[in-house]
């Protein structure tokens, strides 16, 4: 196993220049400008009374920046949406016209991203930049710039401390907001990026915001990643017994980024699409000849835990995991990659047990 | 009755009655309950019961792994039991192979008021035994006589055609396909469902307003006069999209057309599955 990359627990930037700020007005200001000028922009919106979703805004009276954990889902629909198409035919039978997909070309603004979920966006650069430069992905990434919003709070499921990451990272932002006070934050310009949207909006100030603590570190990743491997003798099956075998973890989660594609065809041509798919899913490993390599759902289990902390690890020496919890969050049955995680590092600690069983689950 | 409930499922166990106990869990820490599979008498105390428990069990009788450990002892509400009598009588269940404990719904249990509210019976009526009493809040001090179970439809149903439309455009459009509330439906028992055939396509699996509708439509008429209202689809999806709307008014066409209650006794045939000559339907005579 070779070593994590050292941007994973880099400390960041020490901050030299005198303190921005901006306050909720014009922050509400600058969407507006943004929105009028054509620009999409991504944020938090409250879609139910107990939902808090990143959505397309309309208006800045959309976007909520606190009385939340962390929205449910992630932003990564900005760069890889649900569906998209990848090109276009006409015609029938061996007479077919193909036309390739249209490149975007509008502006977007990621506000108030958690810095767990701006984190994920250079993680899937690797991605899909490996062997194929996907240029729909790379489109929509220039065309992003993402302000993050440092966190106050944090619940039970979050982990971020666990893969070198905290409450007001840097990674994946172009600037950071960081509260000052009720609705005014320190504005921690990162890239040119976020200085040529920001900078004109804020003012000076005589201090710098604060971060809430973040949570505990809970393992070490490390460890994690040497613990996994193909001869790993963890009880997949027995840790994710309550796992139903939906989405819901990886169709919400920042950097899971596993596509279908299809061929939507009508009677004069159609369109090749590709959708959010995710390993949990039974079909998503089956074979056109019958054949599951994944039948049952602790294989599948392993299988995401496995692209996360080891193979993804060992191709670009990182983790796919920015410890948002999202996928504990959102799991009918209260399971995620942290869950998971903390039953194995438990294993590794209590690892002169010789009885497997007297060692069994506690469920965390 | 946490207590009674862990003896008897110690006992069962121990017994070698099953091999299985699904039941429910206490996380400490995400203070959560889940789903819990006990294979030890000693694990018995991990049992819990509280308002909290709002999944519905039966759904992991249809998982492989878990019919892979054996017989099966499975912990129901009420309504968690009307999907094993749907279940039972579309043959999907040996229902000798299932020892049934039921369980009283616990004073706190007000997961979904809607549902809760309207609930009927709060007491398993089919279960090999029963463990705790209702609470006095149940069936007649709720006054609940079946009228109001369809409240939250009959509100919904008074806005136009297109304001409806206008509702499920926007709340579909939160769908991203995650297929939890068919992963958590005891009824989506289909061994290949209809959205994953590819060969041909016949759900288009895009997240369109089109893909989106035509995924919940063809899932809800699937469910028509099946769906018992155990909300399971609806607690287990992660954007939030209130199912039972979609599943409420399909219940209520069987029961209007068919006098017929999924899940209600093992005796009633299944309106979809019988034909009848006095079908109101000329189409079908």
């Amino acid at each position: 196993m070779t070593q994590l990359h050292s941007n994973l627990s880099a400390a960041d930037t020490q901050r030299e220049d005198p303190p921005r700020m901006i306050a909720q007005p014009a922050l509400r200001e600058a969407m507006a400008s943004w929105l009028a000028a054509g620009r999409a922009v991504i944020g938090p919106r409250r879609v139910r009374t107990d939902l808090v979703q990143y959505q397309w805004l309309t208006s800045p009276d959309e976007l909520v920046t606190s009385g939340f954990v962390k929205p449910a889902n992630s932003i990564k629909a900005a760069v890889l949406p649900r569906d998209e198409t990848l090109f276009t035919y006409r015609g029938n039978g061996k007479h077919l016209k193909f036309e390739p997909f249209e490149l975007p070309t509008r502006p977007q603004i990621v506000l108030a991203a958690r810095p767990c979920d701006a984190a994920a966006l250079p993680i899937l650069d690797h991605v899909f930049n490996w062997d194929y430069r996907d240029p729909l992905y790379n489109r929509r990434r220039e065309l992003t710039t993402v302000i993050s919003l440092a966190c106050q709070q944090h619940d039970p499921y979050c982990f971020c401390t666990s893969v070198g990451l905290g409450p007001d990272s840097e990674r994946g932002a172009d600037a950071v907001l960081v509260p000052l006070e009720e609705e005014a934050w320190e504005v921690r310009i990162i890239t040119p990026k976020g200085a040529a949207l920001l900078e004109s909006w804020t003012v000076d100030c005589d201090r710098r915001g604060t971060a809430g603590p973040g949570p505990d570190p809970q393992f070490d990743v490390t460890h994690i990643c040497q613990k996994l491997g193909y001869d790993d003798d963890i009880p997949w099956a027995q840790l994710t017994l309550r796992c139903l075998g939906c989405g819901a973890c990886g169709h919400n989660c920042p950097t899971c980024h596993c596509f279908d594609i299809v061929d939507q065809t009508r009677r004069d041509g159609g369109s090749r699409v590709r959708s959010w798919d995710s390993c949990q899913h039974a079909v998503y490993s089956l074979h056109a000849s019958g054949h599951n390599p994944r039948p049952r759902q602790g294989q599948r289990q392993r299988n995401r835990v496995m692209h996360k902390y080891r193979t993804y690890p060992e191709k670009f020496r990182d983790v796919l995991c920015t410890g948002c919890g999202t996928c504990g969050r959102n799991c009918p049955v209260d399971l995620g990659v942290r869950s998971v995680l903390g039953e194995i590092s438990r294993r590794i600690d209590s690892s002169t047990v010789s009885d497997e069983h007297s060692s069994q689950e506690s469920c965390s | 009755m946490i207590a009674q409930l862990r003896t008897r499922c110690r006992r069962l166990l121990s017994d070698g009655d099953v091999q299985v106990v699904i039941g429910y869990e206490y996380c400490e820490a995400t203070g959560a309950a889940h789903p819990t599979f006990l294979t030890d008498p000693a694990q018995a105390d991990r049992l819990t019961w509280n308002g909290a428990c709002h999944h519905n069990l039966v759904t992991y009788l249809k998982r492989p792994e878990i019919q892979a450990l054996g017989r099966a002892a499975v912990i129901v509400k009420a309504c968690d039991e009307r999907s094993l009598v749907v279940l039972q009588r579309e043959s999907q269940i040996d229902r000798q192979r299932v020892y049934v404990i039921g369980v009283t719904c616990a004073a706190d249990h007000t997961r979904d008021k809607e549902t809760c509210r309207a609930c009927t019976t709060p007491s398993p009526r089919f279960a090999d035994e029963v463990i705790g009493s209702p609470p006095a809040s149940s069936a007649e001090a709720k006054g609940a006589d079946g009228q109001d179970r369809y409240a939250q439809l009959d509100r919904f149903m008074e806005r136009s055609t297109e304001e409806r439309l206008t509702y499920w455009q926007s709340e579909l459009q939160r769908c991203t396909k995650c297929y939890a509330c068919r992963q958590a439906c005891p009824l989506c028992y289909c061994q290949r469902c209809i959205v994953d055939k590819n060969q041909p396509i016949c759900i288009d699996p895009a997240t369109t307003t089109k893909g989106n509708f035509a995924w919940h439509i063809t899932r809800a008429f699937h469910l028509a006069g099946r769906c018992v209202g155990c909300d399971a689809c609806t607690n287990a999806c992660p954007a939030g999209i209130d199912l039972r709307l979609l599943n409420q008014s399909l219940s209520r066409a069987a029961e209007v057309n068919f006098h017929f209650r999924a899940g209600e006794d093992l005796d009633s045939a299944p309106p979809i599955g019988t034909y009848s000559l006095q079908d109101q339907e000329s189409f079908i005579r």
